[in-house]
């Protein structure tokens, strides 16, 4: 379905050489920074080429139950997942109901940027880390700044793609409001917005790169995902705060700028709109400089720094590992809840497997932080909304049902666990002379669910019965149930093939999108249902907690025996 | 006559590991170096660095005559490398790779085309020359590793491994090809665990042990410090003499009768 509406093969590779004819036009800038263009241009066309061609799942016919693998020749799955965001993008519009036109582009940037920095730290970190292009271009006569010039620009072809879509609706409806000048700026601020991600996030990696070494730099990498992440979710909720719902029927907004919203660099880009409508003042003033200083910084730390990223990234690949012991939970928690000895064989392979694959965190460990980040905005804005309502956080709805937002991290935590980087050895699931399928997923299963949903939703559990008070506490039992249930049903709806068997790939990145949203739209309706029986109904929550048990034990314990995994 | 590579004093070490402690040696022009040691004992360490992905902690590399520091990669150019474990970009044919790799060394598609399908054809594996590479088996990849190093007609060779996964009768090319190179002026360093085919074929073999040099010269030469074969003489210089001991105490635990100490 997807695949006719954006064409077959041809029209992808002209997609291909469009980038290229587009970078030609940019060829002087590039000899200007050092790099051997003709070369570059080699590579990047060669990336593209190749990303073009992994193997990629794409849901056929129906969303649930089969999905076809497919190896499909020359098409980029990340371009075809494109018009899903641009969808979502264009619920943007309704900012242009708010007659503010600070706030409409604080929101805007704050979208671009939360879009465009999750994405990077997710999906294109392993392009940027790859380190066999060290080994199979770097030993050619090709300099470092080269290759790295051909990373980024490979990267940037993503990103700019993806901004183009998020972005797009928004832009166009700035040319039609606000005017040309407005527009072109918009266009202008859009583009540098996606360029900061960008040198933001290379800059970080060189930095870590540079400064640690061995076993070390591996977790610092991973930290620095996900204090990137941490840091954009901050910034969007110091953004909210800076904005002020004077009078809620009538849509009006005012912009509540403290000086310490200086720092807050989104709010920046927001200052040239402001000049233009608002006329000359001297915080605009200030922030223009700021964008405009920022900018030309980040473009001289990349032009010193870039280099170093490439020259440094072998020291991912070298030094010895750590030794890997179990931890006493993960031990304890295997004992408690696997009972076959062929269960717990699987526990502690996921376990382990999944603790020492640095893709694995990347991809994954940025959205549970984000989870963490949850209980400080929400309390921040209930506490907001009380002070002006009365009562107390603890009585808000969102609050009391914040460790459910858990659920959000259970598509993400399903996909990933086809992937891995040693997925050539999944050779060795051929080799069980019995079928162990069931015993497999359960392993796995229980193994995700203690290893990583289960100390979130504890820590989101306990901050909640801080606030308010014990009567809570079958809620969040049953919460944790249809954690449970929900992430074993949706791995076995995603995994067909055996776990921890498919490559890595960038253009997979969104890949599901769209099943995805239909996922959230039923658990949506199943917890309002939930919701409801809890509220409504006495002693509701215990008889909900009932039926949700026993499905929870039936299907950690047979549920997944006539689920049949395939090779390839 | 010049030397065409000369390591002093390099060392190199990971977080606290030091993987070289001072290795020194030189290679002239036409020579073909073995470079042997026991796994980890640092050989594909040395070789990465004089390739420039990795800088040494102290000591100097010396190539073509010019010190490795602040040289730019235009050196690259005249070194053909193979790298071990067959590392390729799978999602491309054999003829896409090679074309991409020729590009980097700044040649012509025509004559990449026609220099590769006719190396490709010599090694017999010309029939898959538009197939995908992920569809190779060890052996042909290590082909198309070797074919991609000679595109440019480099001065001199770094093969890490090059024999691995090859068949007896490639193997026997191989070698005919390195004496060939030989003659023509090439030179060749390169590692490999096959014993018997380094001491036949190298001019010079450089042992590594724990990151240090502990023997360089002929075989001839080597052999005066110990009777026997290279294999005797590896086992003797990296301190290894107890193989039968453990081959017993090896099966006896495949078996179960040794318990467990950790």
């Amino acid at each position: 379905m997807m695949r006719n509406v954006f064409g077959g093969d041809q029209k992808q590779k002209e997609g291909d050489q469009f980038f290229i004819k587009v970078i030609r036009k940019f060829a002087p800038l590039y000899r200007r920074f050092g790099v051997d263009y003709p070369i570059m241009e080699r590579i990047v066309d060669m990336k593209l080429i190749m990303d073009s061609r992994q193997e990629k799942v794409i849901p056929t016919n129906s969303m649930w139950g089969s999905q076809k693998e497919k190896e499909n020749e020359d098409k980029n799955a990340f371009f075809q997942s494109l018009w899903l965001y641009g969808f979502i993008s264009l619920l943007l519009l309704f900012l242009f109901v708010i007659d503010n036109i600070q706030f409409q582009y604080t929101i805007f940037f704050s979208y671009v940027f939360i879009m465009l920095f999750s994405t990077l730290i997710a999906n294109f970190s392993t392009i940027l880390l790859e380190t066999k292009d060290q080994i199979l271009i770097g030993t050619k006569p090709v300099s470092s700044r080269t290759l790295s010039a051909a990373k980024t620009t490979h990267v940037f072809i993503y990103l700019i793609s993806l901004t183009v879509v998020i972005a797009g609706p928004v832009v166009i409806g700035t040319f039609v409001i606000h005017g040309i000048l407005a527009g072109l700026l918009a266009v202008i601020l859009t583009v540098t917005a996606s360029l900061w991600c960008l040198l933001l996030t290379i800059l970080t990696y060189a930095t870590v790169l540079k400064r640690f070494n061995g076993e070390k730099l591996k977790n610092i990498i991973a930290y620095s995902q996900i204090g990137i992440s941490v840091f954009t979710v901050m910034a969007y909720q110091i953004m909210n705060q800076a904005i002020q719902f004077i009078n809620p029927s009538m849509l009006e907004v005012q912009l509540n700028l403290q000086w310490w919203h200086i720092f807050v660099f989104p709010l920046w880009f927001v200052a040239p709109f402001g000049i233009i409508t608002n006329g000359f003042s001297l915080t605009y003033l200030v922030y223009i400089l700021l964008l405009v200083g920022g900018s030309v910084g980040l473009a001289f730390l990349y032009y010193f720094n870039s280099d170093k990223l490439e020259a440094n990234l072998q020291k991912l690949e070298s030094g010895e590992g750590d030794t890997d012991k179990r931890s006493w939970y993960e031990n304890v928690t295997g004992k408690l809840l696997c009972w076959d000895k062929n269960e717990l064989g699987y526990y502690h392979f996921a376990w382990q497997l999944t603790k020492n694959e640095r893709e694995f965190k990347t991809r994954l460990y940025p959205s549970l932080a984000a989870l963490f980040i949850f209980p400080i905005v929400l309390i921040g804005t209930t506490y907001r909304l009380t002070l002006e309502t009365g009562g107390s956080v603890g009585d808000s709805v969102f609050f009391r049902y914040m460790p459910y937002y858990a659920l959000l991290v259970i598509p993400m935590l399903a996909v990933s666990l086809k992937y891995s980087k040693n997925y050539k050895a999944h050779w060795i699931f051929g080799m069980k002379s019995e079928d162990h399928a069931g015993v497999f997923l359960r392993g796995i299963i229980k193994a995700m669910l203690m290893k990583l949903l289960f100390p979130i939703y504890l820590i989101l559990s306990v901050v909640v019965l801080v606030f308010s008070d014990l009567s809570l506490l079958p809620a969040i039992i049953n919460g944790f149930l249809v954690v449970t249930i929900v992430f074993s049903l949706q791995v076995k709806r995603t995994i067909q093939q055996y776990p921890f068997s498919k490559r890595y790939n960038a253009s997979e990145a969104n890949q599901g999108c769209l099943a995805t949203i239909i996922f959230f739209m039923i658990i949506g309706v199943a917890a309002g249902g939930i919701f409801a029986i809890q509220t409504l109904i006495p002693f509701g929550a215990y008889i909900i907690m009932a039926i949700l048990a026993v499905v929870a034990t039936w299907l950690l314990t047979k549920g997944f025996n006539n689920h049949s995994l395939s090779m390839e | 006559m010049d030397k065409i590579l000369e390591m002093r004093e390099v060392t190199k070490s990971f977080g606290g590991n030091n993987v070289l402690k001072g290795v020194n040696f030189a290679v002239y022009p036409g020579e073909i170096i073995g470079y042997i040691g026991p796994n980890g004992a640092g050989k594909s360490t040395t070789v990465k660095m004089i390739l420039g992905l990795l800088q040494q902690d102290s000591g100097e590399i010396m190539i073509f005559g010019e010190s490795l520091s602040g040289m730019g990669d235009t050196y690259k150019g005249r070194i053909g490398y193979v790298p071990e474990n067959a590392e390729l970009y799978d999602t491309l044919s054999a003829e896409e790779y090679l074309l991409f790799v020729g590009r980097l060394y700044g040649l012509e598609e025509e004559v990449i085309r026609r220099k590769s399908f006719a190396m490709m054809k010599i090694l017999g594996i010309e029939a898959a020359y538009q197939n995908r590479l992920s569809s190779f088996s060890k052996g042909m990849r290590q082909k198309v590793l070797i074919i991609s190093s000679l595109l440019h007609n480099p001065d001199i060779l770094f093969w890490d491994e090059p024999l691995n996964g090859l068949d007896a009768n490639s193997v026997q090319i191989i070698k005919e090809i390195l004496s060939e190179l030989k003659n023509d002026g090439k030179t060749v360093f390169y590692s490999s665990h096959i014993m018997d085919t380094v001491e036949k074929l190298s001019d010079r073999i450089i042992i590594l042990n724990e990151g240090r040099v502990v023997a360089d010269g002929h075989f001839d030469e080597l052999q005066k410090e110990a009777d026997g074969t290279l294999e005797q003489l590896f086992n003797q210089l990296t301190g290894f003499n107890e193989y039968e001991e453990l081959a017993s105490a090896f099966v006896s635990a495949m078996k179960g009768e040794i318990t467990y100490d950790a």
